[in-house]
């Protein structure tokens, strides 16, 4: 603890050393300024600011315990307070005095730490005398004496000539010391922009990977064709047609070009987004460090705070802190400043007791909270606050928790250790007998908990009776990295944090056991709810999707995909219909009209541009298990396997499309979408629907052209076609029937019922 | 053909002129952004109006009230969009095209409400807004500023995005 010590010690003095200087190199331009300006308004503003600046100074000063520079700047200070009430003026040996002031004291700083020599505290004493003496001398001089300062500088002196007059020359050398700061202070407004654009850059790069992968799909292409081509005119080389030759190969160089084209394209494409990759991290990066504060700077009030409360209570209490010099994300520092407050105060609240108290139970009658900050693995840090305290009484939280209606007393008596020590973070549980101010309004937890997985942490807690309480808070170290994987289910797309994934694994269905109606699988020792994710966001359920991943494992047993998810010391197996890859992901927030949204915590763009929500896991378990619950109940009604009928929908509007996909398959059908007429047609070529719904006012080919093509086919022309459209006139109407269509719904008159009930005459 | 070109153009006039709008003393004139929504059409104030965005493509969002239809990428900014007709609880008639979002802002709020199609923009006077017989419209009167002669429904854009019912704020489990 000593040499940790000793390091914040030097960590505070040096913060303190730029803080005065800043101070002082206002303060001292001030002055010039004052010299230079005549206008007395103008006057008023200058010295205010000094006042603020030497104020600012003393106070600093003070807290550092820079006792030779208090002393220094306290009658300056006084000085400056009787300028401002306009008690005093300014006379021209006055700013002599002032500039030897600023230049003592900049020695002063720069050597701070140091001890004084017997010449710099006698100039120490000489300076504050003058000083004091100056305020009496001026309040004595009448009113007049101002004129001669003004002519004085007027006439001749310009302001630069002024500190040569002092008696001691200046020393140069100090001053360029003060000028060549090698630290500046830059406003965080400044900064913030600087980390935004530096994200931005990830979404660059993240496209550019995208679209780089689209090129390499089109350059393994074109070398398909390429084969195929060389294959076709190996079979038939024996051709006598010269013409057909010479396409031939005229054909096979374009293809050659096109190909050279395409891969120097693809080789140029790699190096940029490589190029780009390397710079957009490594900015990001240096930004991020910028970004990055010592911890000290978060908990340097918090022992004064401890000592503060403990007082107020009566009771004796130390407060321990370990690991202050580790660096993190001023962002999560600003963040997390509040929650650890809150549990500080828990811990002197309800954790720590009396000295009396604490005799009775055979412990020192001193307090201890311990504070601790670790790195625990690659960009995670680990935060604990524990006491020694009395420790968390079990029964008392569950009766807490029936009483408040968070959970029934059926389910009370099921829950484990863990399980209700979870619950204090619910709101609206408190065990604390009192509302004191600080804590027993049950907000508090439940507060530090939403706080924590908004910075995408987890907080847990463990107790042991009579032996102390700790909470553990698991955080990220900066917040920009954010690594994702991104799950599907249904036909909607997810990304899970990966800091809350523990593995990602494929099983048999026999792999799972049902106990007590929850389905459950062994991982490791531990037996895991399973529910899919569908489930638990309270997605509809949909019929199975036949995916690509599915497609290809057709032969064997069908696998199953499970995430297992970890939050605190939770764990729960997920269902997901598949896994792609693993990402580095920008997350942005959901915007101001969402403020929270239950198992989403923010959204982020793909590369292809589309929107991906962001899984809150910790919500997202709490979800899980209730949907298990409901699921028991539903699952004896089971929908018997009836074989559904397929419908392709035609439409180019997202709202509509979306709209009427949702519509028919709550009704049970099977459906299949396509944003235009040409997508549309290419679909009913390759898959056997049984209805077509199409829009008429679509962009490539429009509903007419659709239903023509439909009836020309041989193999397609029975397909029932339905046309549905704004247009309105008798001309159109009959244009649909021309074509073929089977039946014309207008929009406007757009029925749920109607649609389905024409679908069911002919289907 | 001089004469004839001027009386063309007369014509042109006579068809294309608009009766003046009646500046009271009373009335301010407001700049404002009409859409059509279903077999309706509406006005927003303009000044609330930051962009009116293609609806291409949309992300839904489980759990949400439905009146939420879900989040879109507006150049890399995620942005929640409102379904009125559902805010409003309007009948679920007709099937409209629903492409366009209107994204509304003010200093503390921005989201894009669904539209079928923008009709332009049209410079009203507050005189001619007359509130709206509260039998005709389902919409709450709170959020309206009343009705044109045109039969335009003019939104109250403020009060849409000041109204704290429209926040989601789902508390954790």
């Amino acid at each position: 603890m000593d040499t940790a010590d000793s390091e914040f010690l030097k960590r505070i003095q040096a913060t303190y050393r730029i803080e005065a200087e800043e101070h002082l190199r206002a303060f001292s331009s001030g002055l010039m300024e004052l010299e230079k300006t005549q206008t007395k308004e103008s006057h008023a503003g200058i010295i205010e600011a000094m006042f603020r600046e030497i104020h600012s100074l003393k106070g600093a000063s003070r807290s550092v315990d820079q006792k030779e520079m208090e002393s220094v700047c306290h009658p300056l200070e006084n000085l400056f307070s009787a300028l401002k009430r306009m008690e005093i003026t300014l006379r021209p040996a006055s700013f002599d005095l002032l500039h030897k002031t600023v230049e003592f004291l900049s020695r002063l700083i720069a050597d701070s730490g140091k001890k004084q020599s017997p010449a710099d505290l006698q100039n120490k004493r000489d300076l504050i005398q003058q000083l004091v003496l100056t305020i009496s001398e001026a309040k004595n001089t009448p009113p007049g004496e101002e004129q001669v300062r003004q002519t004085d500088i007027a006439t001749n002196v310009s302001p630069a000539d002024i500190p040569l007059r002092t008696s001691t020359p200046p020393e140069p050398a100090r001053e360029l010391k003060l000028a060549r700061a090698e630290v500046v202070k830059i406003p965080i407004s400044k900064l913030d922009p600087l980390l935004f654009q530096a994200e931005e850059f990830l979404q660059t790069k993240i496209s550019l990977r995208h679209q780089t992968n689209n090129l390499i799909d089109i350059v393994s292409e074109v070398n398909e064709w390429k084969a195929e081509s060389v294959r076709r005119r190996g079979r038939h080389s024996m051709s006598v047609d010269a013409q057909w030759n010479e396409w031939e190969e005229s054909d096979a160089s374009h293809l050659n070009k096109l190909e050279s084209h395409l891969s120097a394209m693809l080789h140029a494409l790699e190096k940029n987004h490589h190029n780009l990759e390397r710079i957009a991290n490594d900015h990001l990066d240096a930004v991020k460090q910028l970004l990055m504060l010592p911890v000290a700077f978060l908990v340097e009030a918090f022992p004064a705070m401890v000592r503060e409360i403990s007082r107020n209570q009566e009771k004796e209490i130390e407060l321990m802190i370990q690991g202050s010099n580790l660096e993190i994300d001023k962002r999560i520092l600003e963040e997390i400043k509040d929650p650890l407050i809150h549990l500080i105060r828990n811990c002197i609240d309800h954790g720590i007791g009396t000295p009396r108290e604490r005799l009775q139970h055979n412990k020192p009658s001193l307090g201890k909270i311990t504070m601790t900050f670790s790195v625990r693995e690659s960009g995670l840090v680990e935060i604990t606050v524990s006491d020694d305290g009395k420790g968390i009484d079990k029964t008392r939280v569950l009766a807490s928790a029936v009483k408040s209606g968070s959970i029934s007393e059926e389910v009370a008596e099921k829950l484990n250790t863990d399980e209700i020590l979870s619950l204090i973070f619910l709101s609206g549980l408190s065990t604390s007998p009192i509302i004191t101010n600080l804590s027993g309004r049950g907000l508090g937890l439940s507060i530090v908990r939403e706080k924590v997985e908004r910075l995408n942490g987890s907080i847990s807690v463990e107790t042991l009776e009579k032996e102390g309480t700790t909470f553990r808070i698991i955080l990220p170290l900066t917040l920009a990295t954010f690594r994702g994987i991104l799950v599907g289910t249904g036909d909607q797309r997810f990304i899970l944090p990966i800091m809350n994934v523990e593995r990602v694994i494929r099983v048999k269905a026999e792999d799972f056991t049902t106990l007590e109606n929850h389905e459950t699988m062994r991982i490791d020792n531990d037996i895991l709810p399973v529910v899919s994710l569908q489930e638990a966001l309270g997605l509809p359920e949909r019929r199975a999707v036949v995916t690509r991943s599915s497609l290809a494992e057709q032969g064997g047993p069908p696998l199953i995909r499970i995430v297992v998810l970890v939050s605190g010391q939770k764990r729960i197996a997920i269902k997901v219909d598949e896994v792609f890859d693993e990402n580095q992901v920008l997350v942005k927030g959901l915007g101001k009209l969402l403020r929270r949204v239950r198992n989403i915590s923010g959204a982020t763009i793909l590369g292809s541009g589309t929107v991906v929500p962001v899984i809150n896991v910790a919500d997202l378990m709490t979800s899980a298990i209730q949907a298990g619950g409901r699921k028991t109940a539903s699952d004896s009604e089971t929908i018997p396997e009836t074989k559904s009928a397929k419908i392709l929908v035609a439409e180019d509007s997202i709202t509509s499309r979306t709209l009427l996909k949702n519509i028919l398959e709550t009704a049970g059908y099977l459906v299949t979408v396509a944003i235009d007429g040409s997508e549309a047609w290419a679909r009913i070529k390759r898959g056997a629907f049984d209805l077509v719904l199409s829009d008429v006012d679509m962009p490539k080919m429009n509903g007419f052209e659709l239903t023509k093509k439909i009836r020309n086919d041989a193999g397609l022309s029975k397909i029932p076609v339905v046309l549905i459209t704004s247009l309105e006139s008798r001309e159109d109407f009959e244009r649909g029937i021309e074509a073929g269509a089977d039946a014309y719904m207008i929009k406007n008159s757009f029925d749920q019922g109607n649609l389905l009930e024409l679908i069911r005459k002919l289907i | 053909m001089k004469d004839e070109t001027l009386k063309l153009l007369r014509m042109r006039a006579a068809v294309m002129a608009r009766e003046p709008v009646q500046v009271n003393a009373t009335g301010i004139i407001l700049d404002v952004i009409t859409f059509t929504l279903a077999t309706e059409t509406y006005a927003i104030e303009a000044a609330f109006v930051r962009e009116v965005y293609p609806l291409n493509d949309f992300t839904p969002l489980p759990g949400v009230p439905s009146y939420i239809l879900g989040i879109i990428n507006v150049r890399g900014e995620i942005m929640p969009v409102v379904n009125l007709k559902k805010f409003f609880n309007l009948p679920e008639q007709g099937l409209g095209n629903l492409n366009k979002v209107i994204i509304l802002r003010n200093d503390n709020m921005e989201f894009g409400i669904l539209a079928d199609d923008v009709c332009g923009t049209e410079a009203i006077s507050t005189d001619a807004i007359k509130p709206l017989p509260p039998t005709v419209s389902a919409i709450g009167e709170v959020y309206l500023m009343g009705v044109t002669r045109e039969n335009i429904i003019v939104l109250n854009a403020e009060k849409l995005l000041s109204d704290e019912s429209m926040v989601v704020n789902m508390g954790g489990n």
